[in-house]
């Protein structure tokens, strides 16, 4: 469960914490959307080396990598069975590069829920016209990432006192494992939500339609020029990529 | 036999739950582990069956050091009972889920059913056999729990909170099996709050506090001890408020009092002097 770390808040004095959130969803989906243009290696490979320094930072990078390190089993599947499975030529090549390419992704929106609190999160939705409801649904959930993966290690721990053997047996016994982990977690979380809106609305949740908050956020200029940053990336990769002829190399891939 | 020696843990190197705990629990004992929320109860417990391992000091398993046995073999003799039943129930009928420890252990499907079913029995559950255990309520869940535990028969049983939730009749069925079971030679171990449950049915106490065994010994002495009382957060149990109230009026009356029949005992000597 570490590697869901990466997308935890964490509190730090960093320049890209003190970012309006609003410009940090702008960056990160930018950087998604990048990554989701090209699918070669070295492309991929030239994106993550930009997302690194960005986490550096953040002062996020030994977090980040204790989560890739969580992630790795879950890569090595993505390319076993990328590669068994493709279709096209060279087939492991491919498949490095779509794994290169989920990391791409993952580190761009790491970026920025390492670096929103929950509650700028929402203050952030609401800003931008999301009803409340949903906005504090949002940070609800984030919030409750920590929280389930807690409720994740007790019910392990549950299993394995029943002789459950997590980390024994071939590769399908290990997934078959899983299994007496994600139904209970399921449950409980489903219990959890319904005991907390219970909760809630016993304590007047959406008694009053006009709300006021305490904070509330605001566009400074170092949060416009990533703004435009972002945004002239966005263009100018878009732009090379469908009308500029990129070099051979560009698209070097593996034999096989 | 159970031997805990000098453990040390803390989570993380942020929070330290034990404090060079060192106990010792032998076949056949009933024992109660008391302490405040927070004093190291569950931590302690989890030792038992190597879902924690010690920062420093060692776990001993019938005279075996436990540092290389696997959670699953240490399991099979230590069975150990959780909090919250959500936390292990996952398949969608009552008899699978009792079931699924068996299957673990690799046993033969007459095997299995026969104990299933005297399980079931001595729980209460037979008639549940097929319902779903999402579909019960909290008690039933509960003794779900305890049933597919206990179907492995593992020589020690140890209980984490096993009466919250449960009605006064429950407490009594649940009281009985444990002492059934202790008859035929099996330990029982609990971590409770629940002061009137251990009085009436454990001769040892244990009691916590700050991740340290602060008292150790006969239930009726630990749980007098104005110290131990005061260090697990706890409240005098009945009989022993009972019996200083008694001592205002009648000085022979000892404040050590902690069970119903030691109580009576009083009071019919107060009354004639004549014993039952």
């Amino acid at each position: 469960m570490s590697f869901l770390e990466v997308f935890q808040y964490t509190r730090k004095d960093s320049a890209i914490h003190h970012l309006d959130p609003r410009a940090k969803m702008l960056l990160s989906i930018v950087c998604a959307a990048v990554s989701l243009v090209f699918t070669d290696i070295f492309p991929l490979l030239m994106i993550f080396f930009c997302l690194l320094p960005l986490i550096a930072v953040a002062k996020s990078l030994r977090r980040w990598g204790r989560s890739m390190k969580g992630l790795s089993i879950l890569l090595v599947f993505v390319i076993v069975f990328n590669t068994l499975l493709s279709p096209g030529a060279n087939p492991f090549s491919h498949s490095i590069a779509l794994t290169i390419r989920l990391v791409d992704l993952m580190t761009s929106f790491s970026l920025f829920f390492l670096t929103v609190h929950p509650d700028q999160l929402s203050q952030a939705l609401i800003q931008m016209h999301v009803k409340f409801e949903f906005a504090f649904a949002m940070s609800m959930a984030m919030r409750l990432v920590p929280t389930l993966a807690q409720e994740a290690y007790a019910i392990m721990d549950a299993q394995k006192a029943r002789g459950v053997e997590l980390d024994k047996g071939n590769p399908v016994k290990r997934i078959r494992n899983i299994i007496p982990i994600i139904v209970p977690l399921i449950i409980v979380s489903i219990r959890k939500a319904l005991s907390i809106a219970e909760s809630m609305e016993s304590r007047g949740f959406g008694a009053s339609k006009k709300r006021t908050y305490m904070d509330k956020l605001k566009f400074r200029k170092r949060d416009w020029a990533v703004v435009m940053i972002s945004l002239t990336m966005l263009i100018f990769v878009t732009y090379v990529r469908l009308y500029v002829p990129l070099p051979d190399w560009l698209f070097w891939s593996l034999p096989f | 036999m159970i031997m805990l020696d000098a453990i040390h843990f803390s989570y993380e190197g942020i929070y330290t739950a034990l404090r060079g705990v060192s106990l010792q629990v032998d076949d056949g004992e009933r024992v109660a582990i008391m302490g405040a929320n927070g004093a190291g109860k569950t931590t302690l417990i989890k030792h038992m069956n190597g879902l924690l391992r010690p920062q420093s000091g060692k776990v001993f398993l019938d005279g075996r050091d436990t540092t290389s046995l696997s959670v699953a073999e240490m399991a099979r003799t230590v069975g150990l009972v959780f909090q919250s039943p959500d936390h292990q129930l996952f398949l969608d009928s009552v008899y699978k889920e009792i079931a699924f420890g068996l299957r673990n252990l690799g046993l033969g499907d007459q095997e299995v059913e026969e104990r299933c079913s005297k399980t079931m029995d001595t729980l209460g559950l037979k008639g549940l056999a097929e319902r779903s255990p999402f579909a019960l309520s909290g008690g039933e869940r509960k003794r779900v729990a305890l049933a597919s535990v206990l179907v492995t028969e593992p020589k020690v049983l140890a209980l984490d909170e096993p009466t919250i939730g449960q009605d006064a009749q429950q407490k009594e069925k649940l009281a009985e099996l444990l002492m059934g079971l202790n008859q035929k030679g099996r330990t029982v171990i609990v971590v409770t709050h629940d002061i009137e449950f251990v009085i009436e049915h454990f001769p040892r106490t244990v009691a916590m506090a700050n991740g340290k065994i602060v008292a150790d010994g006969p239930t009726n002495s630990v749980l007098s001890s104005d110290r131990a009382i005061e260090l697990c957060s706890l409240t005098y149990p009945q009989m022993t408020q009972a019996a200083r109230a008694l001592k205002h009026r009648f000085p022979q009356v000892t404040e050590r009092l902690t069970s119903l029949a030691e109580m009576e005992e009083t009071i019919m000597s107060i009354l004639g002097g004549r014993r039952r």
